[in-house]
Protein backbone atom coordinates (compact mmCIF):
# COMPACT_ATOMS: atom_id res chain seq x y z
CA UNK A 1 0.00 0.00 0.00
CA UNK A 2 2.92 1.92 -0.39
CA UNK A 3 1.79 4.22 -3.40
CA UNK A 4 -1.60 4.59 -2.07
CA UNK A 5 -0.19 5.61 1.16
CA UNK A 6 1.93 8.47 0.16
CA UNK A 7 -0.20 9.45 -2.85
CA UNK A 8 -2.65 10.33 0.34
CA UNK A 9 0.06 11.89 2.02
CA UNK A 10 0.76 14.25 -1.10
CA UNK A 11 -3.08 14.91 -1.57
CA UNK A 12 -3.39 15.96 2.47
CA UNK A 13 -0.04 18.01 2.19
CA UNK A 14 -1.06 20.36 -0.96
CA UNK A 15 -3.99 21.57 1.17
CA UNK A 16 -6.06 21.94 -1.70
CA UNK A 17 -8.37 19.46 -0.63
CA UNK A 18 -9.26 22.34 1.77
CA UNK A 19 -10.70 24.43 -1.10
CA UNK A 20 -12.96 21.52 -2.70
CA UNK A 21 -14.32 20.64 0.69
CA UNK A 22 -15.15 24.34 1.03
CA UNK A 23 -16.34 24.74 -2.26
CA UNK A 24 -18.99 21.90 -2.09
CA UNK A 25 -19.91 22.64 1.32
CA UNK A 26 -20.22 26.78 1.22
CA UNK A 27 -20.80 27.69 -2.28
CA UNK A 28 -24.37 26.08 -2.55
CA UNK A 29 -25.26 27.77 0.65
CA UNK A 30 -24.21 31.51 -0.83
CA UNK A 31 -25.32 31.06 -4.62
CA UNK A 32 -28.66 30.49 -4.08
CA UNK A 33 -28.75 34.40 -2.25
CA UNK A 34 -27.30 35.92 -5.34
CA UNK A 35 -29.95 35.53 -7.02
CA UNK A 36 -33.24 37.20 -7.09
CA UNK A 37 -35.05 34.86 -4.93
CA UNK A 38 -37.00 37.00 -2.97
CA UNK A 39 -39.63 36.87 -5.78
CA UNK A 40 -40.19 33.10 -5.24
CA UNK A 41 -38.44 32.19 -1.17
CA UNK A 42 -39.16 28.16 -2.12
CA UNK A 43 -37.07 28.07 -5.07
CA UNK A 44 -33.90 28.48 -2.42
CA UNK A 45 -34.13 24.84 -1.73
CA UNK A 46 -33.96 23.92 -5.55
CA UNK A 47 -30.88 26.40 -5.91
CA UNK A 48 -29.30 25.34 -3.24
CA UNK A 49 -29.56 21.37 -4.48
CA UNK A 50 -28.63 22.42 -8.19
CA UNK A 51 -25.85 24.54 -7.03
CA UNK A 52 -24.24 21.66 -4.74
CA UNK A 53 -24.46 19.34 -7.76
CA UNK A 54 -23.21 21.64 -9.96
CA UNK A 55 -20.49 22.88 -8.24
CA UNK A 56 -19.19 18.94 -7.35
CA UNK A 57 -18.95 18.53 -11.06
CA UNK A 58 -17.16 21.62 -11.55
CA UNK A 59 -14.58 20.71 -8.69
CA UNK A 60 -14.16 16.70 -9.36
CA UNK A 61 -13.90 17.56 -13.20
CA UNK A 62 -11.40 20.93 -12.02
CA UNK A 63 -9.27 19.28 -9.15
CA UNK A 64 -9.90 15.27 -9.01
CA UNK A 65 -9.00 14.79 -12.77
CA UNK A 66 -6.13 17.24 -12.60
CA UNK A 67 -4.26 15.90 -9.21
CA UNK A 68 -4.73 12.41 -10.97
CA UNK A 69 -3.42 13.32 -13.94
CA UNK A 70 0.02 14.73 -11.90
CA UNK A 71 -0.11 11.06 -10.18
CA UNK A 72 0.52 9.65 -13.25
CA UNK A 73 3.27 11.62 -14.59
CA UNK A 74 5.05 12.47 -10.85
CA UNK A 75 5.36 8.10 -10.41
CA UNK A 76 6.47 7.70 -14.27
CA UNK A 77 8.88 10.66 -13.85
CA UNK A 78 10.39 10.72 -10.40
CA UNK A 79 11.64 7.18 -10.34
CA UNK A 80 9.30 6.18 -7.78
CA UNK A 81 7.29 4.01 -10.16
CA UNK A 82 10.34 2.39 -11.12
CA UNK A 83 11.47 1.83 -7.49
CA UNK A 84 8.14 0.65 -6.24
CA UNK A 85 8.46 -1.85 -9.51
CA UNK A 86 11.44 -2.66 -8.28
CA UNK A 87 10.21 -3.59 -4.73
CA UNK A 88 7.58 -6.29 -6.62
CA UNK A 89 4.57 -3.58 -6.47
CA UNK A 90 3.46 -4.17 -10.29
CA UNK A 91 2.14 -1.26 -12.51
CA UNK A 92 -1.31 -2.30 -12.40
CA UNK A 93 -1.45 -2.12 -9.09
CA UNK A 94 0.37 1.08 -8.72
CA UNK A 95 -2.60 2.50 -10.43
CA UNK A 96 -4.80 1.03 -8.53
CA UNK A 97 -3.26 2.48 -5.68
CA UNK A 98 -2.75 6.11 -7.31
CA UNK A 99 -6.61 6.08 -8.20
CA UNK A 100 -8.05 4.70 -4.76
CA UNK A 101 -6.28 7.81 -3.24
CA UNK A 102 -7.98 9.93 -5.60
CA UNK A 103 -11.21 8.20 -4.73
CA UNK A 104 -10.18 8.30 -0.83
CA UNK A 105 -11.05 12.07 -1.65
CA UNK A 106 -14.08 12.17 -4.55
CA UNK A 107 -16.39 9.79 -2.09
CA UNK A 108 -16.42 12.54 0.88
CA UNK A 109 -16.64 15.19 -1.69
CA UNK A 110 -20.04 13.46 -2.76
CA UNK A 111 -21.13 12.69 0.44
CA UNK A 112 -20.75 16.06 1.44
CA UNK A 113 -22.68 17.37 -1.45
CA UNK A 114 -25.83 14.39 -1.05
CA UNK A 115 -25.31 16.07 3.27
CA UNK A 116 -25.77 19.69 1.87
CA UNK A 117 -28.94 18.52 -0.52
CA UNK A 118 -30.09 16.30 2.11
CA UNK A 119 -29.96 18.66 5.39
CA UNK A 120 -29.83 22.50 3.28
CA UNK A 121 -32.74 21.53 0.70
CA UNK A 122 -34.60 18.72 2.13
CA UNK A 123 -38.66 18.96 0.88
CA UNK A 124 -40.83 19.22 4.35
CA UNK A 125 -43.44 16.17 3.38
CA UNK A 126 -42.59 12.87 4.43
CA UNK A 127 -43.16 11.30 0.46
CA UNK A 128 -41.25 13.73 -0.52
CA UNK A 129 -38.48 13.71 1.65
CA UNK A 130 -37.92 10.13 0.85
CA UNK A 131 -37.99 10.59 -2.66
CA UNK A 132 -35.70 13.18 -2.24
CA UNK A 133 -33.18 11.32 -0.68
CA UNK A 134 -33.34 7.98 -2.93
CA UNK A 135 -32.63 10.37 -5.82
CA UNK A 136 -29.67 12.08 -4.23
CA UNK A 137 -28.48 8.43 -3.89
CA UNK A 138 -29.25 7.57 -7.63
CA UNK A 139 -27.22 10.75 -8.25
CA UNK A 140 -24.43 10.05 -6.34
CA UNK A 141 -23.99 6.62 -7.81
CA UNK A 142 -24.06 7.92 -11.39
CA UNK A 143 -21.87 10.59 -10.49
CA UNK A 144 -19.07 8.21 -8.82
CA UNK A 145 -19.55 6.21 -11.98
CA UNK A 146 -18.83 8.80 -14.33
CA UNK A 147 -16.27 10.53 -12.52
CA UNK A 148 -14.20 7.57 -10.74
CA UNK A 149 -13.38 5.97 -14.37
CA UNK A 150 -12.46 9.36 -15.73
CA UNK A 151 -9.56 9.71 -13.12
CA UNK A 152 -8.38 6.39 -14.15
CA UNK A 153 -7.79 7.40 -17.80
CA UNK A 154 -6.17 10.86 -15.93
CA UNK A 155 -3.81 8.96 -14.33
CA UNK A 156 -2.93 6.52 -17.09
CA UNK A 157 -2.43 8.84 -19.79
CA UNK A 158 -0.58 11.08 -17.62
CA UNK A 159 1.89 8.30 -16.94
CA UNK A 160 2.57 8.26 -20.63
CA UNK A 161 2.15 11.45 -22.06
CA UNK A 162 2.45 14.14 -19.08
CA UNK A 163 0.03 15.67 -16.58
CA UNK A 164 -1.55 18.28 -19.40
CA UNK A 165 -2.08 15.51 -21.87
CA UNK A 166 -3.66 12.92 -19.37
CA UNK A 167 -5.78 16.00 -17.44
CA UNK A 168 -7.37 17.24 -20.87
CA UNK A 169 -8.03 14.10 -22.36
CA UNK A 170 -10.35 12.84 -19.54
CA UNK A 171 -12.05 16.58 -19.26
CA UNK A 172 -12.69 16.91 -22.51
CA UNK A 173 -14.12 13.52 -22.80
CA UNK A 174 -16.36 14.53 -19.59
CA UNK A 175 -17.94 17.37 -21.24
CA UNK A 176 -18.06 15.70 -24.41
CA UNK A 177 -20.45 13.30 -23.00
CA UNK A 178 -22.15 15.89 -20.64
CA UNK A 179 -22.70 18.90 -23.43
CA UNK A 180 -21.72 17.73 -26.82
CA UNK A 181 -23.60 14.42 -27.14
CA UNK A 182 -26.74 16.82 -27.22
CA UNK A 183 -25.19 18.21 -29.88
CA UNK A 184 -24.69 15.40 -31.92
CA UNK A 185 -28.04 14.16 -31.07
CA UNK A 186 -29.80 17.96 -32.97
CA UNK A 187 -27.42 16.86 -35.66
CA UNK A 188 -28.34 13.41 -36.34
CA UNK A 189 -32.05 14.35 -36.09
CA UNK A 190 -31.52 17.09 -38.50
CA UNK A 191 -29.20 15.67 -41.04
CA UNK A 192 -29.88 11.61 -40.93
CA UNK A 193 -25.97 11.26 -40.94
CA UNK A 194 -24.82 7.26 -40.50
CA UNK A 195 -21.32 8.62 -39.35
CA UNK A 196 -23.04 10.78 -37.16
CA UNK A 197 -25.46 8.18 -36.07
CA UNK A 198 -22.65 5.93 -35.07
CA UNK A 199 -20.76 8.31 -33.69
CA UNK A 200 -23.45 9.29 -31.48
CA UNK A 201 -24.51 5.59 -30.68
CA UNK A 202 -20.88 5.19 -29.40
CA UNK A 203 -20.30 8.05 -27.41
CA UNK A 204 -20.11 8.12 -23.25
CA UNK A 205 -23.22 9.83 -22.67
CA UNK A 206 -22.68 10.99 -19.51
CA UNK A 207 -25.39 13.44 -19.70
CA UNK A 208 -27.75 10.36 -18.67
CA UNK A 209 -25.79 10.48 -15.29
CA UNK A 210 -26.67 14.43 -14.50
CA UNK A 211 -30.07 14.32 -12.55
CA UNK A 212 -29.96 18.03 -11.69
CA UNK A 213 -32.46 19.06 -13.67
CA UNK A 214 -34.52 15.70 -11.99
CA UNK A 215 -33.57 17.46 -8.65
CA UNK A 216 -34.82 20.81 -8.85
CA UNK A 217 -37.96 20.27 -10.92
CA UNK A 218 -38.78 17.34 -8.34
CA UNK A 219 -39.48 14.74 -10.95
CA UNK A 220 -38.34 12.01 -8.40
CA UNK A 221 -36.78 9.22 -8.68
CA UNK A 222 -35.50 6.78 -11.83
CA UNK A 223 -37.26 3.53 -11.72
CA UNK A 224 -35.48 0.85 -10.24
CA UNK A 225 -35.30 -0.56 -13.57
CA UNK A 226 -34.46 2.62 -15.37
CA UNK A 227 -31.68 2.84 -13.32
CA UNK A 228 -30.14 -0.32 -13.60
CA UNK A 229 -29.60 0.07 -16.73
CA UNK A 230 -27.88 3.61 -16.45
CA UNK A 231 -25.55 1.54 -14.01
CA UNK A 232 -24.58 -1.40 -16.34
CA UNK A 233 -24.40 1.08 -19.07
CA UNK A 234 -21.95 3.01 -17.06
CA UNK A 235 -20.18 0.24 -15.54
CA UNK A 236 -19.82 -0.90 -19.42
CA UNK A 237 -18.48 2.26 -19.96
CA UNK A 238 -16.03 2.01 -16.78
CA UNK A 239 -14.71 -1.44 -17.75
CA UNK A 240 -13.65 -0.28 -21.32
CA UNK A 241 -12.00 2.28 -19.91
CA UNK A 242 -10.03 0.65 -17.04
CA UNK A 243 -8.79 -1.96 -20.19
CA UNK A 244 -7.70 1.03 -22.21
CA UNK A 245 -6.25 2.59 -18.89
CA UNK A 246 -4.48 -0.79 -18.12
CA UNK A 247 -2.63 -0.68 -21.65
CA UNK A 248 -1.51 3.02 -21.25
CA UNK A 249 -0.41 3.30 -17.75
CA UNK A 250 3.31 3.39 -17.26
CA UNK A 251 5.12 3.04 -13.70
CA UNK A 252 8.96 4.18 -15.25
CA UNK A 253 9.64 6.93 -18.12
CA UNK A 254 10.56 5.31 -21.17
CA UNK A 255 13.88 5.73 -20.95
CA UNK B 1 19.98 -20.01 -11.12
CA UNK B 2 18.18 -20.17 -8.03
CA UNK B 3 19.28 -19.75 -4.93
CA UNK B 4 17.88 -21.97 -1.86
CA UNK B 5 18.89 -19.83 0.89
CA UNK B 6 17.36 -17.45 3.13
CA UNK B 7 20.17 -14.97 2.73
CA UNK B 8 19.96 -12.94 -0.40
CA UNK B 9 22.10 -13.22 -3.50
CA UNK B 10 22.30 -12.12 -6.87
CA UNK B 11 23.21 -14.72 -9.77
CA UNK B 12 24.46 -13.33 -12.97
CA UNK B 13 24.87 -15.92 -15.88
CA UNK B 14 27.70 -15.83 -18.04
CA UNK B 15 26.22 -14.40 -20.89
CA UNK B 16 23.84 -11.67 -19.77
CA UNK B 17 23.59 -8.88 -22.40
CA UNK B 18 22.71 -5.54 -21.18
CA UNK B 19 21.48 -2.72 -22.92
CA UNK B 20 18.38 -1.02 -24.18
CA UNK B 21 18.10 -1.23 -28.15
CA UNK B 22 21.53 -2.12 -28.62
CA UNK B 23 23.97 -4.36 -25.90
CA UNK B 24 25.57 -1.89 -23.67
CA UNK B 25 28.21 -4.98 -22.00
CA UNK B 26 28.01 -8.81 -21.65
CA UNK B 27 28.75 -10.60 -18.33
CA UNK B 28 31.89 -13.16 -18.27
CA UNK B 29 31.66 -16.07 -16.59
CA UNK B 30 29.07 -16.31 -13.78
CA UNK B 31 28.78 -14.16 -11.15
CA UNK B 32 27.46 -14.81 -7.46
CA UNK B 33 26.86 -12.28 -5.19
CA UNK B 34 26.03 -12.74 -1.11
CA UNK B 35 25.34 -10.57 1.87
CA UNK B 36 26.83 -7.49 2.61
CA UNK B 37 28.17 -4.66 0.39
CA UNK B 38 30.11 -5.14 -3.54
CA UNK B 39 30.68 -1.73 -5.35
CA UNK B 40 29.53 -1.58 -9.07
CA UNK B 41 32.14 0.72 -10.73
CA UNK B 42 32.36 1.37 -14.29
CA UNK B 43 33.11 4.72 -16.56
CA UNK B 44 30.39 7.42 -17.29
CA UNK B 45 27.66 5.46 -19.83
CA UNK B 46 29.05 2.08 -19.96
CA UNK B 47 25.77 0.49 -18.23
CA UNK B 48 25.90 0.61 -14.49
CA UNK B 49 22.20 2.09 -14.06
CA UNK B 50 21.37 -0.39 -16.71
CA UNK B 51 23.04 -3.51 -14.76
CA UNK B 52 21.14 -2.02 -12.09
CA UNK B 53 17.64 -1.63 -13.97
CA UNK B 54 17.91 -4.90 -15.29
CA UNK B 55 18.31 -6.75 -12.23
CA UNK B 56 15.69 -4.77 -10.44
CA UNK B 57 12.83 -6.32 -13.44
CA UNK B 58 12.40 -2.96 -14.74
CA UNK B 59 14.14 -3.45 -17.84
CA UNK B 60 14.49 -7.05 -19.79
CA UNK B 61 18.04 -8.38 -20.51
CA UNK B 62 18.64 -8.48 -24.37
CA UNK B 63 20.02 -12.06 -23.56
CA UNK B 64 20.59 -14.75 -20.97
CA UNK B 65 19.52 -14.90 -17.40
CA UNK B 66 20.18 -13.98 -13.51
CA UNK B 67 18.20 -14.49 -10.37
CA UNK B 68 18.18 -12.41 -7.31
CA UNK B 69 16.63 -14.11 -4.51
CA UNK B 70 15.46 -11.40 -2.11
CA UNK B 71 13.12 -8.40 -2.09
CA UNK B 72 14.83 -6.02 -4.61
CA UNK B 73 15.06 -2.09 -4.42
CA UNK B 74 15.77 0.25 -7.10
CA UNK B 75 17.11 3.45 -5.75
CA UNK B 76 17.56 5.02 -9.18
CA UNK B 77 20.10 8.11 -9.29
CA UNK B 78 16.44 10.54 -10.58
CA UNK B 79 14.38 9.26 -7.87
CA UNK B 80 12.51 11.95 -6.32
CA UNK B 81 9.63 12.67 -3.87
CA UNK B 82 6.93 15.51 -4.28
CA UNK B 83 8.18 18.83 -3.53
CA UNK B 84 5.40 19.32 -0.86
CA UNK B 85 6.03 16.46 1.33
CA UNK B 86 8.24 16.84 4.36
CA UNK B 87 10.72 14.30 5.14
CA UNK B 88 9.19 12.68 8.21
CA UNK B 89 5.67 12.39 6.23
CA UNK B 90 7.73 10.86 3.56
CA UNK B 91 9.26 8.35 5.91
CA UNK B 92 5.89 7.96 7.66
CA UNK B 93 4.30 6.88 4.45
CA UNK B 94 6.84 4.65 3.19
CA UNK B 95 8.48 2.87 6.25
CA UNK B 96 6.83 0.83 9.26
CA UNK B 97 7.10 1.95 12.51
CA UNK B 98 10.29 0.44 13.14
CA UNK B 99 12.09 1.73 10.09
CA UNK B 100 10.20 5.30 10.24
CA UNK B 101 11.81 5.59 14.56
CA UNK B 102 15.00 4.57 13.41
CA UNK B 103 15.04 6.71 9.99
CA UNK B 104 14.32 9.67 12.32
CA UNK B 105 17.01 8.84 14.60
CA UNK B 106 19.29 8.25 12.00
CA UNK B 107 18.31 11.48 10.25
CA UNK B 108 18.65 13.81 13.17
CA UNK B 109 22.42 12.16 13.21
CA UNK B 110 22.67 13.27 9.72
CA UNK B 111 21.52 17.03 10.33
CA UNK B 112 18.25 16.01 8.16
CA UNK B 113 15.76 18.65 8.61
CA UNK B 114 12.54 16.28 8.39
CA UNK B 115 10.54 19.11 8.51
CA UNK B 116 11.50 21.12 5.95
CA UNK B 117 9.63 20.74 2.71
CA UNK B 118 11.50 18.13 -0.33
CA UNK B 119 11.68 21.19 -2.66
CA UNK B 120 13.21 23.32 -0.24
CA UNK B 121 16.40 20.31 0.74
CA UNK B 122 19.95 20.71 -1.03
CA UNK B 123 20.71 17.96 -3.57
CA UNK B 124 22.70 16.37 -0.94
CA UNK B 125 19.98 16.40 1.81
CA UNK B 126 17.31 14.99 -0.97
CA UNK B 127 19.71 11.84 -1.79
CA UNK B 128 19.65 11.48 2.38
CA UNK B 129 15.54 11.23 2.46
CA UNK B 130 15.94 8.46 -0.56
CA UNK B 131 18.47 6.47 1.04
CA UNK B 132 16.95 6.23 4.48
CA UNK B 133 13.82 4.98 2.51
CA UNK B 134 15.73 2.59 1.00
CA UNK B 135 17.89 1.55 4.68
CA UNK B 136 14.88 1.92 6.74
CA UNK B 137 12.81 -0.70 3.96
CA UNK B 138 14.26 -3.85 4.99
CA UNK B 139 12.95 -6.30 7.47
CA UNK B 140 14.80 -8.71 9.30
CA UNK B 141 13.99 -12.00 8.73
CA UNK B 142 13.69 -11.47 5.06
CA UNK B 143 16.15 -11.26 2.52
CA UNK B 144 16.44 -7.73 0.92
CA UNK B 145 18.43 -6.69 -2.01
CA UNK B 146 19.34 -2.35 -2.60
CA UNK B 147 20.14 -1.47 -6.03
CA UNK B 148 21.81 1.63 -5.30
CA UNK B 149 22.65 3.83 -8.23
CA UNK B 150 25.41 6.67 -7.63
CA UNK B 151 24.02 7.10 -3.41
CA UNK B 152 26.48 9.42 -2.56
CA UNK B 153 26.10 12.06 -5.23
CA UNK B 154 25.98 15.53 -3.26
CA UNK B 155 26.72 13.60 -0.17
CA UNK B 156 29.79 15.00 1.77
CA UNK B 157 32.10 12.86 3.05
CA UNK B 158 30.80 13.25 6.80
CA UNK B 159 27.50 12.06 5.56
CA UNK B 160 29.10 8.96 3.31
CA UNK B 161 30.79 7.80 6.52
CA UNK B 162 27.79 7.94 8.49
CA UNK B 163 26.33 5.96 5.41
CA UNK B 164 29.27 3.16 4.94
CA UNK B 165 29.21 2.60 8.58
CA UNK B 166 25.87 1.49 9.17
CA UNK B 167 26.33 -0.64 6.10
CA UNK B 168 29.15 -2.16 7.63
CA UNK B 169 26.55 -3.03 10.62
CA UNK B 170 23.99 -3.97 8.61
CA UNK B 171 25.31 -6.44 6.63
CA UNK B 172 23.01 -9.48 8.08
CA UNK B 173 20.13 -10.50 5.61
CA UNK B 174 20.93 -7.15 3.41
CA UNK B 175 23.04 -7.39 -0.40
CA UNK B 176 24.31 -3.95 -1.05
CA UNK B 177 25.04 -3.20 -5.25
CA UNK B 178 26.32 0.11 -5.17
CA UNK B 179 27.25 2.45 -8.11
CA UNK B 180 29.38 4.90 -7.32
CA UNK B 181 32.40 6.84 -8.36
CA UNK B 182 34.89 7.31 -5.49
CA UNK B 183 36.69 10.36 -5.32
CA UNK B 184 39.17 9.09 -2.57
CA UNK B 185 41.94 6.14 -3.71
CA UNK B 186 41.87 4.84 -0.20
CA UNK B 187 38.25 3.93 -0.25
CA UNK B 188 38.50 0.18 -0.08
CA UNK B 189 36.04 -2.35 -1.68
CA UNK B 190 35.93 -6.21 -0.73
CA UNK B 191 34.25 -7.26 -3.82
CA UNK B 192 33.71 -4.97 -6.77
CA UNK B 193 32.12 -5.71 -9.78
CA UNK B 194 33.72 -3.99 -12.85
CA UNK B 195 31.87 -2.99 -16.54
CA UNK B 196 34.82 -2.16 -18.69
CA UNK B 197 35.55 -3.20 -21.92
CA UNK B 198 31.95 -4.05 -22.59
CA UNK B 199 32.59 -6.83 -20.27
CA UNK B 200 30.89 -7.17 -16.61
CA UNK B 201 33.14 -9.24 -14.47
CA UNK B 202 33.42 -9.58 -10.78
CA UNK B 203 36.62 -9.15 -8.56
CA UNK B 204 36.06 -10.60 -5.27
CA UNK B 205 39.22 -12.80 -5.12
CA UNK B 206 41.95 -12.66 -2.32
CA UNK B 207 44.75 -11.69 -4.51
CA UNK B 208 42.10 -8.67 -6.59
CA UNK B 209 42.43 -5.30 -5.94
CA UNK B 210 40.38 -3.77 -3.21
CA UNK B 211 40.88 -0.04 -3.36
CA UNK B 212 39.95 2.22 -5.51
CA UNK B 213 43.11 3.72 -5.94
CA UNK B 214 44.68 0.26 -7.88
CA UNK B 215 40.83 -0.65 -9.23
CA UNK B 216 40.22 2.59 -11.62
CA UNK B 217 43.28 1.84 -13.63
CA UNK B 218 41.40 -1.48 -14.95
CA UNK B 219 38.38 0.76 -16.23
CA UNK B 220 38.15 1.46 -19.34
Amino acid sequence: MQPYRITLATILQRKVWIIAILCVLVLPMILPYLTSYERNPSLIEPARAQAAWICLWVVSLAWILFQAARFGDDSARSGLGAYFLSAGISRISQMFQLWCACLTFLVPLVMVTVAVCLIGAMPSGEGQAQIWIATNLQYAALFLLVVAPLALVAISVGSRFGATVGYLLPLSLGLYGIYGVGYLAMMTSVQGNVVIEWLYVISPHYHLADLTPRLVFKHGTMLTSEFLHLVAYFIGIKLVLSMLSTICFQAKSAT
Amino acid sequence: MKFMCNSPAIGITDGLSIGYQSRLAVAVGDIELGCGTHYLLARNGRGKTTLLRTLAGVIKPIIGGFACDGRCQLLSEDLTFDRELTAKVVFKSLLNKKGYIEAMTLAEQLELDTAKTYGKLSTGNKRKVALLVAEFSTNDGRPDILLLDEPFTGLDSFAREIFQELWGKRQEGVLRLVSCHPDFDSMEMNSSVLISGGEIIHLHAEDAPKRWGDLKSQLN
